[in-house]
C-alpha cells in the first residue's frame, strides 16, 4: 500500500494540473483540435488556454501548428507521442494509487 | 475550475474527455435539431401507416419512408452536422478531427441492429408482440433513460422525463401501437426540434472570439 502511495511522487506535475489534464485528455481522445474547439470544450478563457498550451508545447507533450481552413485561420493542436506516453503513465499511477 | 479538480479525483482522463466532448458536441443544438427531425419523420411515417389502408399509396409511401428515409436520416445526420459546422460555424464551434471509427465496434452495433430488426419482423408476422401498452411504456421509459443519461445536460434530463411520462400516458390511453408510437415520437420530435433551434439561435448570437 505504501509503495502505491509512494508512486504518486512519480506523477508528472505538468500534466497533473487540472486544466492541462483536461486539455491533454481531450487531445488524447481526438486526432487533432483547434484552439477554438478546445476553448469551447474546456470552458477556459483565451489567455488561460493559451498559457497552458504553451507549457504543454514547451514540455513536448503537444504539437501546435498554424493552418487555414478556407479563409479561417486555425491553431491546430495535437498530442505528441511523448504526451501520449506521459498520459498513459499518469493513468497507471493514479489507478494504482487510488 | 474547482469543479474540474473535483472531477479529476473522481473521473479517469478518458471519462473527462468523453464528458467534455459530449458537452461541446451538444453546444450548438445541431444534434438536437437532427434528432428532432428524425423523430418527426418516424412519427409522420407511422401515422401514415395508421391512417391509410394497407396497399394504398399513402400506406406504401409511409412504409418505404420508414424503411429507407429514417435510417438514411439517422446515418446521414452526423455527416450533415459536420458539414454545417465546417462550412458555417467553424469560427464559433472550432475545428476537431475525430479518431477514425472503430470498425469492429461499428460492425457489432450494425449486427445487433440487424438481429433486432429480423426478430421484430418475425414477431410482427407471427403477431407475437407483447401488448401495445407495454411496448409503448417500455419505449418511453427506455428512450427517456437513454436521453437523460447520454447527454448529461439538464435539458436532456428534462426531455428524458417528458419522454418517459408521455410513454406511460400513451400506454394507459389504450391507443393502437402505431398511433401510440406516432404520438410519442411526434411529441418528442417537436420538443427536441424546438429546444435544438433555441440552443442554435443562442449559440449563433454569441459573439465569436477568434485567435489566441
Amino acid at each position: 500500500m505504501s509503495k502505491k502511495i509512494q508512486r504518486l511522487g512519480e506523477i508528472d506535475r505538468i500534466i497533473h494540473e487540472p486544466a492541462r489534464l483536461m486539455i491533454v485528455a481531450l487531445l488524447a481522445a481526438v486526432e487533432e483540435a483547434d484552439f477554438q474547439y478546445l476553448r469551447q470544450a474546456t470552458g477556459l478563457t483565451q489567455g488561460n488556454l493559451s498559457a497552458h498550451l504553451s507549457k504543454l508545447e514547451e514540455a513536448g507533450y503537444v504539437a501546435i501548428e498554424k493552418a487555414f481552413r478556407g479563409k479561417y485561420p486555425l491553431t491546430i493542436c495535437r498530442l505528441t507521442e511523448r504526451g501520449r506516453e506521459v498520459l498513459d503513465k499518469y493513468r497507471k499511477v493514479i489507478r494504482a494509487a487510488l | 475550475m474547482s469543479e474540474i479538480s473535483h472531477n479529476i479525483v473522481n473521473e479517469s482522463p478518458d471519462a473527462i474527455a468523453k464528458r467534455l466532448m459530449q458537452k461541446a458536441h451538444n453546444r450548438d443544438g445541431l444534434p438536437e435539431i437532427a434528432i428532432g427531425l428524425s423523430f418527426l419523420t418516424v412519427a409522420a411515417t407511422m401515422w401514415m401507416q395508421v391512417v391509410f389502408h394497407p396497399g394504398s399509396m399513402g400506406y406504401t409511401a409511409g412504409f418505404w419512408s420508414f424503411a429507407l428515409l429514417v435510417p438514411a436520416m439517422i446515418l446521414g445526420s452526423q455527416w450533415a452536422i459536420k458539414r454545417v459546422r465546417g462550412q458555417f460555424l467553424i469560427e464559433k464551434a472550432g475545428y476537431v478531427q475525430l479518431k477514425p471509427v472503430n470498425r469492429t465496434r461499428s460492425g457489432i452495433v450494425i449486427g445487433i441492429a440487424f438481429v433486432v430488426a429480423v426478430v421484430a419482423a418475425f414477431a410482427a408476422i407471427k403477431g407475437s408482440f407483447p401488448p401495445a401498452s407495454l411496448m409503448l411504456a417500455r419505449t418511453g421509459i427506455g428512450g427517456g433513460l437513454l436521453a437523460a443519461l447520454s447527454g448529461g445536460i439538464p435539458r436532456f434530463v428534462i426531455g428524458g422525463i417528458v419522454m418517459a411520462a408521455t410513454g406511460i400516458l400513451v400506454a394507459f390511453s389504450r391507443v393502437s401501437l402505431g398511433l401510440g408510437f406516432a404520438i410519442l415520437f411526434g411529441l418528442m420530435g417537436a420538443l427536441t426540434l424546438v429546444s435544438g433551434c433555441v440552443v442554435f439561435l443562442l449559440f449563433v448570437r454569441q459573439p465569436a472570439e477568434t485567435g489566441e
